[in-house]
Order: C-alpha cells, then structure tokens, then sequence
C-alpha cells in the first residue's frame, strides 16, 4: 500500500507539471482526490491494514496528501498568475493615441518679456508703479527738460488728443509723477505702453517700455551702471558683456546708451549686431538737476539715476520676428508659439 | 552727417584706423553709423589707354582693343562697347580683379580671340547707372594709375548720427575738435586772410536788422566780378564725399565752408536784390517767397525773412529765394553769414516742411563767434576759384553779442556724481582740449572757474561740465558698483494682486492672452450695437491718427476681441479664446478692464478629446472661476439689457448693489457685423470693481469629524423656473445641516410632462456637533420636498 501511495505521488508530481489550465487542473483533482478518485480509493484501503501497519501507512499517506494538497496549491497559484499576466496583456492600448491635454493659455510674448524685466529688478529692491497713458505737455516733456522748441521733440512722434492732451511718448512721465507724490529715497521701475506716430518692419504705433529711476541722497553713475550690469547679465545670460556709450536725452545728465554684446555672435560680429558686436538696448542716465527742479527736490542734495528699454526690442533679440506688428495681430499661431 | 577721412585729416593728425576712429568717436557719444570704403571693389582696376581698335575677325560686333596700361604692359582686350576709340582713356579691370558688382576678371577667349581683362562702363564698376559705353577718363591721367586715386576715391566716409544737443559736432572741424580732445594732437584751422579791394562795401550795402531776438548777428561781404562756372574737381570730390551735389562754383564753396565750420552761408546775386541791401525783417501778411527749390511758399508774420528793400530774398537759415540766386551771368555777390534763434528756425522749418542743411544747423544752435571766420574764409575761396576782388570791410551787425559764460566746477561734484577719482589734472586737460578756458581758482585748488566756447550752446551747468569729463574719461573707465542706499518699503498693492490672479487663472483655464492697441475704428461702436446715446461712445479723439480706423481711444475691450476673432477665423483658425488685460479711456480717466472671448471649437480636437462648441456655461464658468480667485463669493448672476449681447443670454454680475462686469453669448447681428459663423461669448469685467470687491483675508475652517451623508433629489418643476430657486428653499429648509447642493441634471423630454422640466440635485447633509441619524436626515429631506411642492409645485419625480 504504501509502494502504492508512493506511486500515486510520483503519478500525481509528474502529471501537474503538464498541467496547463485550471479545467485540467479540476479534472486531475477529481481523479485522485475525488469521491471515485485514486487516492481516495487506496485510502480506503486502510481499514484492511494491520493495527500495527495502520500509524505508519496512515501517516505516511497524510504526508502524500499534503504533499499533493501542497502542490496542486501551488500549480494553480502560478496557473492564476499566469492568466492575470495574459489577461494585462489582452488589455494593451494603443499608447501613441493622443493625451487629453489640459487646456492652458499662454502670456503674450511682450507681457512675457515685460515680465522677466519687472522680476528682476523687483528682487534688486525696485518697486512697480504705474501711471496714466493720456498725458499733459507738461507731464511728457516740459518737466523732463524738454520745452516746446527743443530739437529732441523730434524724436518723439507725438499723438495729440483733440483736447490738446497726448499719449505719453513714454513712460518717463511718471518718473515726475512719482517725485511728485513720493519723498526720496525711491526705486521705482515703470511698466507700461507708450505711443509714437510710427508704423513699419521695427515699430508699433503702441509700444511698451519699462522706465527705472533711483533717487537718493548719495547715487552715482557707477551705480547706474552696476544696476544695469547686473540686469543685462541676469536677462541675457552672465557672459554678456555691457557697454555704455555718451549719448543725449534732455532728462538724464550725464546720459548713456547701453549696448550689450550680440546675443546672437557673442560679440565677435555678426549681421543682427551690423558686425560691431554690440546690440543697444537702452537708455541711461544721472537725473538732470531740471528734473529734480520740477519736481522741488534739491539737485545738490539728491542725485538720481534713470534708464528706459523697449519692451519689444528687448523681446525680439530672443524671438527674431521680422515685423513686430505681428506682436498685435494677436494671430493664435502666432501666440501659441511662446 | 557725413564724414570724410581725407578731408577731416587737413584739419588734425591721427593714425587710427577707420574702425578705430569709428570705435573711439562712438564712445566720446558721436555715434557712427557706418563706414563706407569708397572705391570699395575697384581694387585692381587701372587707367588704360586704347592704343589700337581693330575688328574681331569672328564677330561683327566685337572689337579687339590694344591697351597700354603702364609699365609698357599692353594687354589685347576684346569689347563690345559703341564708344570706343583709338586713343581713349578708359577704365581696365584687369585679371583677377572682383568687382563690387559681382563680376571676376578671368582671361578668357572671345569668339576665338583672346581677352586680358575688361574695359568698364560706370555701371559695371558700379560708379552710376550709366551703361551705354565705356566710362571715358580724361586723357591727362597717367597710364596705369589705380582708379581710386585717378577719381579720388581713396576716402572712407564715416556716417555719424550726432545728437540733437552736439550741434557743433555739425562740421568738420567739430569732429577734429573731438579728436583732439581724444588725442591732444593740435587742430590746423584754415589760413584766411582775405585780401580787399579798395571799394569800402559800406558804400555798396548795408544791413538792418529789425528783430534782434530772432537773428542776434548777421554779417555779410561783397565780392565784385566773380565769374561763376563749374568747380574745379577738388572742390566737387569734397563734396560729393559728403553727399552734397556740386552747383556752380559759389554755391559750391558756401557749401564747402558750411561743412568745414558749421556756419551756413547764404550767396545772393547782388544786383538782384531792390536798392542792393538786406533788411532782415518778419514776413508781412500775406507775403510770398518762391525758395530755390522754385516753389511759392506763403508766409506767416511770425517767420523770418532776408529781405530787400521791399521783397523777401530767403527764408532767413533755411532757404534762399530763387530769384536772387546765383546764376552764370552773376558778377558781384553778396555772401550772408548770419546767426538766427533756434526755435524761430525751427517753427519755420517745420512749418513749411523744408529741412535744409541750414536750418538743420541752425535749429540746432549755430556758433554765432564763427560767423566771420566762415564768411573770410568763403570770401577767399571765392576769389581764389571764381576771381573777382572783396570789397573792403564787413557789414557786421551783431546785436546779440554775449560775454563768455563761466561755470564754476568743484572737483569733489565731479567724483560725488561719477564715483569714480578723478584728479585734476585730467579735468584741466579734458577741459582745454575740448576747447574750455580755465581759470584756476587761488584759494581752492580742486575748483575751477570754467570758460565755456563759443560754439558749446549746450554747456551751461557744471553738470554738463561733468558729462563732458565722463564721456573723455570714457564712460566704460567708470567703475561698477552697486547702489548702497536704502531700499524703500512699497506699500501693498492689491490691483495687482488682483490682475496678477486673474491672470493666472484666464492662462489656467485654457484663454490665450491678447494685446491690441489702444485705438479703435469708431465704427466699432456701431459694430457691437451699441445705441447712440451709450456713454461708451464717448471716447477720446486723436488728433493726428495714423489712419481712421486708429483714430479714437478703447472705451471697451470687445471690439478688439472680435477682431482678433475675426482675423485668426479669416485665418481657418476656430479654437478662439482669447482674453486681454487693459486700461480703456473713459471720461478722462483710465479705468483697468478683462475681457475674453470664446468662440467656434474648444476641446483638443483629437480622438478621445473632440471639439465642441462652447457655450454660455463655460463662459459662465471662467467668470465664477475669475470671481473665486479673487476671494468674491457673494454675487448675483442678473438677466440685463446690452444690445451687444443675445438678449436672454447675458448676465450682469452683480457684487452688492454695484455692476462688476458683464457676460453672455454675442447678439447674432454683432456676430454677422464681424463675419462670425459660430456663436461667440464675452465677457468683460471691471478691475478696480473687482480690487474693490476682492478679499485675500483666509481662516482655517476646521475639516469636518462628523460624516456626511448625501441625498438625490430630483423634482419636476414649470420650465420657466430658475435652477436657484429650489436651492434657496433647501437651503432655508436646512439650515446648518445643508452643507453644499449640487444640481447634476437638468431634463426636458420623454417622461417628463410638456412645459415642465426636472431638475436634480444631490444634497449632502453634515452636522459639525453630532453624527446624522438616516432618520433625522429623512425627516429633513421630507420637509424639504414638502416645502418645494408647497412652494414651487415642484413633484417628486420618481
């Protein structure tokens, strides 16, 4: 009997290892464990068996049926895994099927870049006022130094409104406004439009500018030109060379121009720079003691400086847009690109 | 202005390359625009001389040329040119050369017959259009000498762009100035010493003066028998470096002088002018003037003129008359050098649109102490060039004469306003260099009394001393450093708390950001049908627009969005949401506005993600979503007029008893107004409103500990009922345990009676001191459904 359980194991082990369903598996239960089945019926051969051969059979045939038990177990573990395993495989998808993608916008290149500008120097401890765009004579120019029958209004292309207001030619007008309202020491940058009757490849009739101004009891044209350094170096990358050349505005004295070196040739000379290797991006300067007279501040006693960019022109060294009108078609292909 | 290197080099020694120069003049703040080789590309082209023509044997219309070009070399060319002959000097453009026109010069084989370089038109050497024939050189050039010497071409023209202040910049003396100041090389002035004849020209003129303001001195000599003809080539090559075309010889040499010292000369046929004297005097009522430019020009009283005894002859610093100028049968002239007041120049010039070079100069603001030194050195040339002899004397009537000004500058101001260490010694060499007198001061050794020059008209202040000493110096030898005052503390800013969240979320919630300009069409208003007594329509006109669709300022944001939806639509683009953030122009004040548009598809447009159209919902839904970031809960969506909008689709919305903003679906006349096939939504909101209404404040709120429990409810109820009305009732019903209604259906249809619709909600009942019993919430939701059949006849649906 016992060469026969035996016997039944070895049967039982070998055939599990062809098993290959659950359906098998069952059938190959039914034939060994079932009411009819083999083992079964050998175990119902003990009752035959001596009182002393009874323990010993008896065991060993315990042993043989956990040891089975033991083994279909397992089969059909692995048999459960392998199906769970086919079945994630019959649910695949096709993963190069489209996302649905969130719908976000995007922020208009100009706000963008105006942007970058005003974070900045807001860390450089420059706080963001603004002012009115329909300005005064007064405002515009004749306190910023520049009266009626100075050349400089040349410059400016002026809008005039019909009740004799214009359109500030720029934001310098709330540099007064700010003095104005405000006693020293102030660190202001102001964003915002401005107009000039201008129309082609390079300009807009509305543009925007950010204009800064930092007064105090003590400022110098070295710390102009470290603040303005410092600018050019975080929004253009801190390889970027500055230079600052004489120039003339009625409201800054001494002023500056500053270029920075070509973003595109780094400096050695390319056709965006005109091969100098330098791309202007700015106006600087100290604050002329006029300036400070208008707005009753003490030029012996307070010293300033000023600077302005254009927003646009500041832009298109990254973006390279041939016609900058298309800033304002508002073009969705166009916006989505930024 | 132009510049010639030749030229400036009679004046001042350098040995700077052009780039050099160029690089060095930008930096002292006269900025140079560019730099141009003249003869550029006529490297390798000679003066030749056709020895023999004879005919190509293998083409009619070829010609073999023998042609000496120095040094006994003698080359066969072959030419096809109509003009040529034997003994001709023309130009070679000999092998290897590259013309600036792209041509390379290689021996080749014409029709069998060999050629050994070229002989030129102007146009292939790219000296004019002229084609038709060879250029033809005058036959006193040595053989095989380099064209650009032959033609004087050897020049590099700088191109400077000098600021409006910088008017003494405007010469070539000017810029030798500031070479010097660059280099201390010392500056050669012309050597003027006019000889006179004996006619006294106090006998043969004289000048009056009527406004002294307007011309504080004019100056003028009289030159008798001149003959005028052509100017002799050196005088027409200066000229043309510089860009100004050659007249007769006195035009030529007012011009020239103009460009030497900056002082426009005017040359009147003497004879021309009534009783043969200059009044310089207002233009009377009504008085006209026909300018050289031989256009009558009307006058205005304000504007100053050079007259006769009883006409006016020029338009004082800006133009001569045409008919005293001077012409080949003049003899004597009389030759103005004057100084006239800036802005008197200027309104004129402006005025009548005539910019010369002479009013460019004198709007600028002349040297009123170089006028006689221009005038002797013009009279000089003149009788040099053109013969004739000077009258002795000058009429020089100077009213306006000023005393030198002296500015006083300390040294310490200079290094407090640069921070830099300047020493003295290099402010007095600066100084004098530029030309400033210095008188040192005997008790303060570091301040200076400084003499400004006559023709410094923009230095009137120690700080203009000061830049002066910054840009010598060299404004990249000023060191770096970082602000060292305090940085003041900005008050909080909440507008722009509020923009930059509404931002944020508009950009979230899928809408492009638009910016437009701030002008408009006035027909936008009819556009988005507005009435004509809407306030909107009072919008600020431009003066001078550039065209009449900018012609008036935004007072809405909406028509700009329309546009926009419009001109991408026009562009096959239809997934339009847009919005923009601006200031419009209303009343005189510039109020901040948000507007969005939503038209055509939204949605991604591929498979899983299709496009649909959107509707009021979604529009509605940024609007609350806007509301929310702003921290604004309490608001009341309300029906409104606004013929812009689809009358039973738009809202106000209202925040206490104030209008914050506006939205709904457009009306289908606007919609047609800017060729929009789909419907579209707007809305437009009001920021300082919203700034007004916003509140940031948050406090905790503690996370419930109780369960909630949630309860479907749906109702039929009339379909005109407003979806709020049912919630109100829950509401009120509730109390307390009502923590939120949701409305998950609204249904019209099948199994619901005509007329009627069903509405459902899910109710979630929460108590923040108990845990709900199903019963106590039964009991609830029972007198809630009584209270809505009681109230709104709304049913129970089943």
């Amino acid at each position: 009997m016992k060469a026969e359980l035996e016997a039944i194991q070895t049967e039982v082990l070998e055939q599990l290892k062809q098993i290959a369903s659950s359906d098998e598996l069952e059938t190959l239960r039914i034939t060994y464990f079932g009411r009819n089945g083999k083992l079964t019926d050998v175990m119902k051969g003990m009752g035959s068996l001596s009182k002393e051969e009874r323990p010993i059979v008896g065991k060993f045939a315990n042993d043989v049926r956990a040891t089975l038990t033991e083994a279909f177990e397992k089969t059909k573990t692995a048999l459960e895994s392998q199906q769970q395993e086919q079945q994630l495989k019959d649910e695949a998808i096709d993963i190069t099927l489209p996302g649905r993608k969130p719908a976000y916008g995007k922020a208009h290149p100009v706000i963008q870049t105006l942007e970058r500008i005003e974070t900045i120097f807001t860390r450089m401890g420059f706080q963001t006022v603004t002012g009115p765009e329909v300005e005064t004579e007064h405002y515009n120019f004749d306190a910023l130094n520049t009266p009626i029958d100075h050349p400089a209004r040349d410059l400016h292309d002026t809008f005039y409104l019909t009740d004799g207001q214009l359109l500030r030619t720029h934001t310098s007008p709330v540099q007064i406004r700010a003095m104005e309202s405000q006693k020293p020491p102030l660190r202001i940058i102001v964003p915002g439009k401005a107009y000039r009757v201008d129309y082609d490849v390079s300009h807009t009739p509305m543009f925007h500018q950010v204009e800064g101004l930092l007064v105090d009891k003590h400022v110098t044209f070295s710390e102009l030109k470290g603040v303005l350094v410092s600018f050019a170096r975080q929004m253009f990358g801190d390889q970027t060379q500055m230079r600052f050349r004489p120039h003339f505005f009625p409201f800054t004295e001494p002023s500056a121009e500053a270029d920075i070196s070509c973003t595109v040739c780094q400096g050695k000379g390319c056709r965006s720079c005109g091969h100098t290797g330098w791309i202007e991006i700015l106006g600087a300067g100290a604050v002329d003691p006029e300036v400070f007279k208008a707005v009753n501040y003490d030029p012996e006693k307070i010293t300033g400086f000023a600077f302005g960019m254009g927003v646009e022109r500041i832009a298109n060294l990254q973006f390279r847009i041939p016609d900058i009108r298309t800033f304002y078609e508002n073009d969705l292909r166009f916006l989505q690109q930024f | 202005m132009n510049v010639s290197l030749n030229w400036l080099k009679t004046y001042i020694d350098f040995d700077f390359t052009p780039e050099e120069l160029a690089n060095r003049l930008t930096m002292l703040g006269i900025e140079v625009e560019s730099i141009k080789q003249l003869g550029a590309g006529l490297e390798g082209v000679v003066v030749g001389k056709i020895v023999s023509v004879t005919p190509h044997p293998n083409a009619d219309k070829l010609i073999l040329c023998q042609v000496d070009i120095g040094d006994e070399k003698r080359l066969q060319i072959v030419c096809g040119a109509p003009n040529v002959y034997q003994g001709m000097f023309a130009p070679v453009a000999t092998i290897g050369t590259e013309l600036s026109t792209g041509i390379k010069i290689k021996r080749a084989k014409l029709r069998g017959e060999e050629s050994h370089g070229m002989l030129c038109s102007e146009k292939e050497l790219a000296i004019s259009d002229e084609a038709s024939g060879l250029m033809e050189l005058p036959s006193n050039l040595s053989v095989g000498m380099p064209l650009t010497e032959a033609l004087g071409l050897n020049d590099v023209i700088l191109e400077l762009e000098i600021t409006p202040n910088r008017s003494d910049c405007l010469s070539m003396l000017g810029v030798a100035r500031e070479i010097r100041a660059e280099t201390g090389n010392t500056i050669r002035y012309p050597e003027v010493t006019p000889i006179e004849s004996e006619t006294d020209i106090r006998e043969v003129t004289s000048v009056t003066i009527e406004d002294p303001n307007l011309c504080p001195r004019y100056a003028a000599r009289v030159i008798q028998g001149v003959q005028v003809a052509e100017s002799p080539s050196w005088v027409k090559q200066r000229l043309e470096s510089v860009g100004v075309a050659a007249i007769n010889n006195i035009v030529d040499i007012t011009n020239l002088v103009l460009m030497e010292y900056g002082q426009p000369l005017h040359a009147f046929d003497y004879h021309k002018l009534c009783e043969n004297r200059i009044v310089v005097r207002h233009a009377k009522e009504n008085e006209t003037i026909i300018t050289l430019d031989e256009v009558e020009r009307k006058l205005k009283p304000y504007m100053l003129v050079i007259a006769d005894a009883e006409k006016p002859v020029a338009l004082a610093g800006v133009m001569g008359g045409y008919d005293s100028e001077i012409t080949e049968t003049t003899k004597d002239v009389l030759l103005e050098s004057a100084n006239f007041q800036p802005a008197s120049i200027r309104s004129t010039s402006k005025k009548l649109a005539l910019h010369t070079d002479a009013s460019y100069r004198f709007e600028r603001g002349a040297d009123p102490e170089s006028v006689i030194a221009a005038l002797d050195r013009a009279s000089q040339l003149i009788v040099e060039i053109a013969g004739g002899t000077i009258c002795k004397g000058v009429v020089d009537v100077y009213p306006g004469r000023k005393e030198p000004l002296k500015i006083r500058l300390r040294k310490d101001r200079v290094n407090f306003v640069l921070g830099t260490s300047i020493e003295v010694e290099e402010i007095e060499q600066t100084l004098s260099r530029l030309g400033f007198g210095i008188e040192p001061n005997q008790t303060e050794r570091d301040n200076f009394e400084v003499i400004v020059p006559s023709f410094r008209l923009d230095i009137t202040r120690e700080i203009d001393l000061i830049e002066e000493i910054a840009r010598v110096h060299g404004y990249d030898n000023i060191p770096i450093t970082l602000p060292k005052g305090d940085i003041p503390i900005p008050p909080p800013d909440k507008n722009e708390e509020v923009r930059r969240r509404i931002r944020n979320f508009l950009l979230g919630s899928g809408m492009m950001e638009a910016v437009n300009y701030s002008f408009t069409n006035p027909n936008s208003f009819e556009k988005i049908r507005l009435n004509d007594d809407h306030p909107l329509r009072e919008a600020t006109q431009l003066q001078n627009p550039l065209s009449p669709d900018m012609s008036i300022l935004r007072t809405t944001l909406i028509p700009s969005l329309l546009e926009n939806a419009q001109h991408n639509h026009n562009h096959q683009i239809n997934n339009i949401a847009l919005f923009e953030m601006s200031s419009v122009f209303i009343n005189g004040e510039e109020p901040g506005r948000v507007a969005g548009i939503l038209a055509g598809e939204i949605g991604g447009g591929v498979y899983g993600n299709p496009y649909r159209h959107p509707d009021f919902f979604d529009m509605k839904g940024i609007v609350e979503g806007m509301l929310d970031v702003c921290g604004i809960y309490q608001y009341e969506f309300k029906h409104t007029e606004d013929s812009t909008y689809h009358p039973g689709r738009n809202a106000e919305v209202v925040f206490g008893e104030t209008r914050i903003g506006i939205m709904g679906e457009v009306h289908p006349v606007v919609l047609e107004n800017y060729e929009l096939p789909f419907k579209a939504y707007l809305f437009e909101f009001d920021l300082e409103k919203i700034t007004d209404a916003s509140d940031f404040s948050k406090c905790f709120e503690p996370i419930p500990i109780y369960p909630s429990i949630q309860r479907d409810l749906a109702i039929v109820v009339d379909q005109a009922l407003k979806s709020d009305m049912p919630i109100d009732i829950i509401n009120d019903t509730g109390g307390e345990w009502v923590e939120s209604i949701r409305l998950f259906d609204v249904y019209e249809g099948n199994q619901v009676p005509d007329g009627k619709k069903s509405l459902a909600y899910t109710i979630t009942y929460h108590s923040a001191t108990e845990t709900l019993t199903d019963k106590a919430v039964n009991d609830l939701h029972d007198k809630i459904v009584q209270r809505l059949n009681t109230e709104l006849g709304a049913e129970l649906r089943m």
